[in-house]
């Protein structure tokens, strides 16, 4: 392969670290002004191994982290956050910042401080968010991997909007010291690269090993039905065939009720956020976009009875999760998104009536996972008649991540699409 | 979860006022009808009607270890 940039993770680590950094500075210098993915490309990259960027939310102590908000533009951090610290250790290069939805409050990659992270597959179309930049990077190769955060989503459907890999880790399994809170209950750090096997050196780095054993056969628990009426068909079918590559007889599983589980995971979620940000929307509310703006503002009158009856009854719903719809089976397969990618003009702020049903469409598929605390991947699964990426998401039980990057590597050596690449 | 009373415009804008936080304009209203959207899907759980009385929020990192 002539250009060192394209290789994966593993490979590129009997690649001279000078060669791969020119690789992918000359791809950054390409691909940079098509999709934004950085705020900031580091002239003098930290560390000397595979090249990485991150969402510009972990901090570093004396560099700048903006969380992609204007209030933070130049806030400069004095702490280095230990998924950093833990990444420096094992010798890979941070080649700088990288771009987000506004204090990771949003699910399309929009960002007016900033400028949209834009789809390497198609600019008119969104990278999905919150960690918006580590999609669009890792999805152009511009850098072998990026860290990004879940709270609702945010590394999923990047990763799913992108065509790469991204895992969403087990609530409390990656330290989160060092990084911006949004919502402390739900927040979880994982990462996105070019396949599941570069996530799993990521997750080792960040995480350790859980000591946990490949199985030799994976049982997929599934809700097909359920699929086929609520998911646009190019999107069902993909998933369920995509399925049947891991379980030729997968389990037929009822659906858990996303809608209400959601709807949970949004209060929790309102409440916290704005909790977290109740100081700056009281002292500089003109410095937030009208959109994260509009959603701090929904927490405010979320009565605290509610909220705490909502954390009383997670217990329950996790155990239901994983007696009754995992059941026998090891992981739960869905759609990372249940619609095609949308483009960035009908969920942005010119979005017009339908959108805040779009926006939910984008998320009705991640946010359930967030409440339940479980770790889910998303892995691409082929692509739309528009070329835009379709996704396959697996949810485990708790600290599952090693079956679930297992599941995703028998997925990659059966079929190519986390091998294409966005010309 | 109490759901049965409409939340209003005046109810969202006396919330966030004991608050401090200023609304944008117009957005009252429409905060009122999603909080009321919101609290219902919630609240249309069925598994709330059965949630156990000692049931508090910390029993919840017991059971990721129980469930792993």
């Amino acid at each position: 392969m002539s250009d060192p940039a394209l290789l994966s993770l593993a490979e590129a680590r009997s690649v001279p670290p000078r060669e791969l950094l020119q690789a992918c500075r000359a791809r950054i210098e390409q691909w940079q002004p098509r999709i934004n993915a950085f705020i900031e490309a580091d002239e003098n990259p930290r560390g000397g191994g595979v090249p990485l960027a991150h969402k510009d939310m972990f901090y570093r102590a004396g560099r700048v982290s903006s969380c992609g908000s204007k209030i933070r533009r130049d806030w400069v951090a004095n702490e280095t956050s230990v998924v950093l610290e833990r990444l420096d250790a094992a010798g890979f290069a941070d080649l700088g910042r990288l771009n987000m939805s506004e204090f990771a409050y949003g699910p399309t990659g929009h960002n007016e401080h900033f400028g949209d992270c834009r789809n390497p597959w198609n600019p008119d179309y969104i990278t999905g968010g919150s960690s918006s930049g580590s999609g669009a990077a890792v999805a152009a190769r511009l850098v072998f991997g990026a860290l990004g955060s879940d709270t609702g989503g945010s590394v999923r459907l990047p990763a799913a909007a992108c065509g790469i890999t991204g895992l969403k880790t087990t609530w409390g399994r990656v330290p989160l010291r060092g990084a911006m809170p949004l919502s402390p209950s739900l927040d979880t750090i994982g990462p996105l690269a070019r396949s599941a096997e570069d996530c799993a050196i990521l997750l080792q780095a960040i995480a350790g090993d859980d000591g946990s054993q490949d199985k030799k056969e994976i049982r997929i628990a599934m809700s097909s039905a359920w699929i086929e009426r609520n998911a646009e068909p190019e999107v069902a079918a993909a998933v369920l065939a995509a399925a049947k590559t891991l379980d030729r007889n997968p389990v037929e599983a009822e659906p858990p009720d996303f809608d209400a589980l959601s709807a949970h995971c949004l209060v929790v979620m309102q409440a916290e956020a704005s909790a977290q940000h109740a100081q700056w929307m009281r002292e500089r509310p003109g410095e937030y976009s009208s959109a994260v703006r509009a959603r701090l503002e929904a927490g405010y009158a979320i009565p605290a009875a509610s909220y705490l009856e909502v954390l009383r009854l997670r217990r329950a719903a996790l155990e239901r999760f994983c007696a009754q719809t995992l059941g026998g089976a090891d992981l739960y397969a869905l759609p990372g998104i249940g619609v095609r990618v949308p483009t960035r003009e009908e969920t942005g702020p010119k979005g017009g009536e339908r959108m805040p049903r779009m926006l939910a469409d984008l998320t009705r598929l991640t946010r359930w996972v967030n409440y339940l605390g479980v770790p889910a991947l998303v892995v691409p699964c082929g692509f739309d008649s528009r070329g835009l990426p379709l996704s396959l998401q697996l949810v485990g039980r708790p600290f599952s991540e090693a079956l679930l990057l297992a599941a995703g590597r028998a997925y990659q050596r059966a079929t190519d699409w986390h091998r294409r690449v966005p010309a | 979860m109490t759901t049965s009373k409409q939340w209003s415009a005046e109810v969202v804008e006396t919330l966030l006022a004991a608050q401090a936080i200023a609304l944008a304009p117009g957005r009252a209203e429409r905060l009122a009808r999603a909080y009321q959207a919101l609290l219902e899907a919630s609240a249309a759980d069925p598994l709330l009607a059965r949630l156990e009385f000692d049931a508090v929020p910390t029993g919840f990192a017991l059971a990721m270890q129980k469930c792993r």
